[in-house]
C-alpha cells in the first residue's frame, strides 16, 4: 500500500510576527514546526506500515527550501521518502493552487491512501485536504478519530461530525483528514532523526507536473492578500478590588453589567 | 449582472443554527450594497417547514427537500449545491466555519474553481467588491483578503462574527429538485450523536473555562452550574482535556476550538499562547486566577485576583441574582 502524506511547515505557535512597515508582508521569527494536526497523519501511517505488509510512506509539501526541515521531521518519525514541491513561484496564498499542486504530484506519483492533518495551525483554512479530493476524483473524509484498514482495499473510518461520530467505510484510493485524538504521535528515536538528517529529499519543480501552469502561478491567485493590520489591543487589564470573594464578585459584576454591558 | 448573495443554512436537530441567522442578517446588509438578492438555501429531509424561520431573514429561500439529505454528507449536499449554484450563479456563497462548512465549501471550491477564504470574521464592502477579514497566526495577525469574482465566492465565517438582525423580510419560497449523488465508495455505516441539551461551544454566547487551577474534573460542576444559569458552555484548556478531567470537544485553544463569545470568563487559566489564541476574540474577557502573574490577565479586561475555588459559589449565586432579575 502507498501512503501519501501532505504536510505543512507552519510557524511556531510562540514565534514573534512581525507586520512590516507597508503592511504587506510579515517577517517571522525563525521557529517553524510540522503543522500540529499532520502528526497524527504521519503517526496513523506508521501503524499501518507497522501492522501491514508493503507499505510505503511517502510525505510532501509545498514551500520553500526551508520547508524541507517539516520533511526531515517526518522522516524521522518514520516516513520512507519526501519531496520538497518548489513554491517560490506559485500561488502559495491561494488553496486552489496548492491544491491543484499536490493533487498533480499525488497523480504522478501514485497513492492509495493520502493523509493530511485536518487543517493548518496557521491560517486555520482547512482547505486543501478535500480540494485535492476534489481534483483527484477520489472521496475524503474529514477530522478522523478513528481508522481501520479492513483489507488493501478499504477501510473504515470514525470522523468527527456535528454533534458526534460518523462512521464510514470507504473503498481506497480515498483521502483522510486527520484530528486530534486519532493516535499518540511518536517522539522520534536518535535512530529516526540521523537516518532523516542523511536523507536526501529531492525538490519537484510544479512546471514539470501535469497541471495547466497558467492555474497555478502567483498571477493567477484567485485570493490576494490586500494587507496585514495588528489585532485590535485589549486596554489594560482592569483588577476587581474587594476585601473579601464577595466584595470582589459584586464589583465586577457591576462593572460587567454598567461598563462593559455583557450581562 | 446581479451579485447575489447566497447563505447555506446549516441544520442541528432540525432547527436552524445560530450561526445561519448570523449570515444572513450579514448577507442582507451584502446584497442591500450591490442591490440584489439575498438567498436561504435550505437542504435535507423534511425541512419545508423550517423555511418559516428563515424567510424573514431572505429575499429567497430555496428548499430541496429529497429523503437523501436526510444525513449531511459532502456527496450530496455537494452534488444538490452544484446544481444550484450552477443555475443561479450567485457572487457569493456564505457558510459557517463549522465541522460541515469545513467539509463542504472546500469540495464545492474546487469543483468551480473558485475562491474559497475560510475562517474569516468580518467583510467590508466597497464601491465595486468585498473585502474578506481573516485572523492568521491564532489572531496575532488580522489579513484583509480579495477574491477574482470570475466564479462565485466561497467564505466561511466563524460563529459569532455578526449579529442577528431580527427580520422583516418575507422571502419567497422556491422548491428545487436536483440529484443527491451518492459516490458509491463511500457508505455512511451510522453516525453517534450524543444527545446534549447544551449549546454548541462556537455558537455560545457564554462560555466559563476551566484550567488546571481546578484541581481535579468534579470541580468543573460549579462551573456546569454557572454556564447552565447563563445558558453557555463550559470550556477547557488543553492541560484539563489531556488530563482526560473533560472532553476534547471542550477544548478551547489552538488545538481545540476557536471561540468568540460575548463573554468568556477563564478560572484557574494560566493563559498560555496555545489557549488565548482560541479565545482572544472574545468580546468582553474576565479571568480568574490567584497568581496576579498569570499571562491571561494581559488578555483579560476584567481580572480578579483570587482563589478560584472561594470566588466562584459566590459567582454562581450573583450571576443567578442577575438572571432573576430579567
Amino acid at each position: 500500500m502507498n501512503i501519501l502524506i501532505f504536510i505543512k511547515q507552519v510557524a511556531d505557535t510562540e514565534a514573534r510576527i512581525i507586520i512590516k512597515g507597508d503592511h504587506k508582508s510579515l517577517e517571522i521569527e525563525n521557529k517553524y514546526n510540522m503543522n500540529f494536526f499532520d502528526e497524527f497523519a504521519v503517526e496513523e501511517a506508521m501503524r499501518i506500515k507497522e501492522k501491514n505488509k508493503d507499505v510505503q510512506i511517502t510525505v510532501c509539501t509545498i514551500g520553500s527550501q526551508k520547508a524541507v526541515e517539516a520533511l526531515r521531521t517526518a522522516i524521522a518519525m518514520g516516513a520512507d521518502r519526501a519531496f520538497l514541491l518548489d513554491g517560490s513561484k506559485a500561488a502559495t496564498n491561494d488553496p486552489l493552487a496548492i491544491s491543484r499542486i499536490l493533487s498533480a504530484f499525488a497523480k504522478k506519483e501514485g497513492f492509495d491512501m493520502i493523509l493530511c492533518g485536518r487543517q493548518a495551525i496557521d491560517d486555520e483554512s482547512a482547505n486543501v485536504g478535500a480540494m485535492a479530493a476534489e481534483f483527484l476524483g477520489i472521496p475524503h473524509v474529514s477530522a478522523i478519530l478513528k481508522m481501520e484498514v479492513v483489507d488493501g482495499n478499504a477501510v473504515k473510518v470514525e470522523n468527527e461530525i456535528e454533534g458526534g461520530r460518523g462512521i464510514f467505510e470507504v473503498k481506497l484510493p480515498a483521502l483522510f483528514t486527520t484530528q486530534k485524538g486519532l493516535n499518540e504521535p511518536r517522539v522520534p528515536l536518535i535512530t529516526g532523526v540521523m537516518k532523516a538528517m542523511k536523507a536526501s529529499i529531492p525538490v519537484v519543480d510544479p512546471a514539470t507536473l501535469d497541471i495547466p501552469q497558467e492555474a497555478v502561478a502567483a498571477e493567477a491567485s484567485k485570493v490576494t492578500i490586500l494587507s496585514y493590520e495588528s489585532p485590535q489591543e485589549r486596554p489594560p487589564v482592569k483588577i476587581i478590588e474587594g476585601e473579601t470573594p464577595e466584595e470582589k464578585v459584586k464589583n465586577l459584576v457591576k462593572a460587567l453589567k454598567e461598563d462593559a454591558k455583557a450581562l | 449582472m446581479a451579485k447575489d448573495i447566497f447563505v447555506f443554512v446549516e441544520l442541528k436537530e432540525g432547527a436552524v443554527r445560530k450561526v445561519s441567522l448570523e449570515l444572513l442578517s450579514k448577507g442582507k446588509e451584502i446584497a442591500g450594497h450591490f442591490s440584489s438578492s439575498l438567498y436561504a438555501v435550505l437542504i435535507g429531509h423534511n425541512v419545508k417547514g423550517i423555511a418559516a424561520t428563515v424567510q424573514p431573514y431572505s429575499d429567497k429561500v430555496i428548499v430541496i427537500d429529497n429523503e437523501g439529505l436526510a444525513e449531511y454528507r459532502w456527496d450530496t449536499y455537494a452534488s444538490v449545491l452544484e446544481g444550484i449554484l450552477r443555475k443561479y450563479n450567485p457572487y457569493a456563497v456564505l457558510g459557517g466555519s463549522t465541522v460541515t462548512g469545513k467539509d463542504l465549501f472546500p469540495r464545492l471550491a474546487a469543483r468551480f474553481g473558485s475562491a474559497i477564504v475560510s475562517d474569516a470574521v468580518g467583510i467590508d464592502l466597497h464601491d465595486s467588491g468585498i473585502k474578506i477579514k481573516k485572523p492568521l497566526f491564532g489572531g496575532k495577525v488580522i489579513s484583509w483578503i480579495t477574491c477574482s469574482e470570475d466564479s462565485a465566492i466561497f467564505i466561511t465565517f466563524r460563529p459569532n462574527s455578526f449579529g442577528i438582525e431580527k427580520g422583516s423580510l418575507n422571502g419567497e419560497v422556491i422548491e428545487e429538485q436536483f440529484e443527491a449523488a451518492k459516490d458509491p465508495k463511500m457508505n455512511l455505516a451510522g453516525t453517534e450523536k450524543h444527545v446534549s441539551e447544551k449549546v454548541d461551544l462556537q455558537e455560545a454566547d457564554f462560555i466559563i473555562c476551566g484550567g488546571r487551577g481546578m484541581k481535579g474534573p468534579e470541580h468543573f460542576q460549579v462551573l456546569e452550574e454557572i454556564a447552565g444559569i447563563m445558558g453557555g458552555r463550559v470550556g477547557a484548556s488543553r492541560a484539563v482535556v489531556d488530563s482526560k478531567w473533560r472532553e476534547y470537544e471542550d477544548q478551547v485553544g489552538k488545538s481545540g476550538k476557536t471561540v468568540s463569545p460575548k463573554l468568556y470568563i477563564g478560572c484557574g487559566i494560566s493563559g498560555a499562547l496555545h489557549h488565548t489564541m482560541g479565545m482572544d476574540t472574545s468580546k468582553v474577557i474576565v479571568a480568574i486566577n490567584k497568581d496576579p502573574n498569570a499571562p491571561i490577565f494581559h488578555y483579560a479586561d476584567y481580572g480578579i485576583v483570587d482563589d478560584a475555588f472561594a470566588v466562584l459559589p459566590v459567582l454562581r449565586e450573583a450571576l443567578k441574582k442577575t438572571r432573576e432579575e430579567i
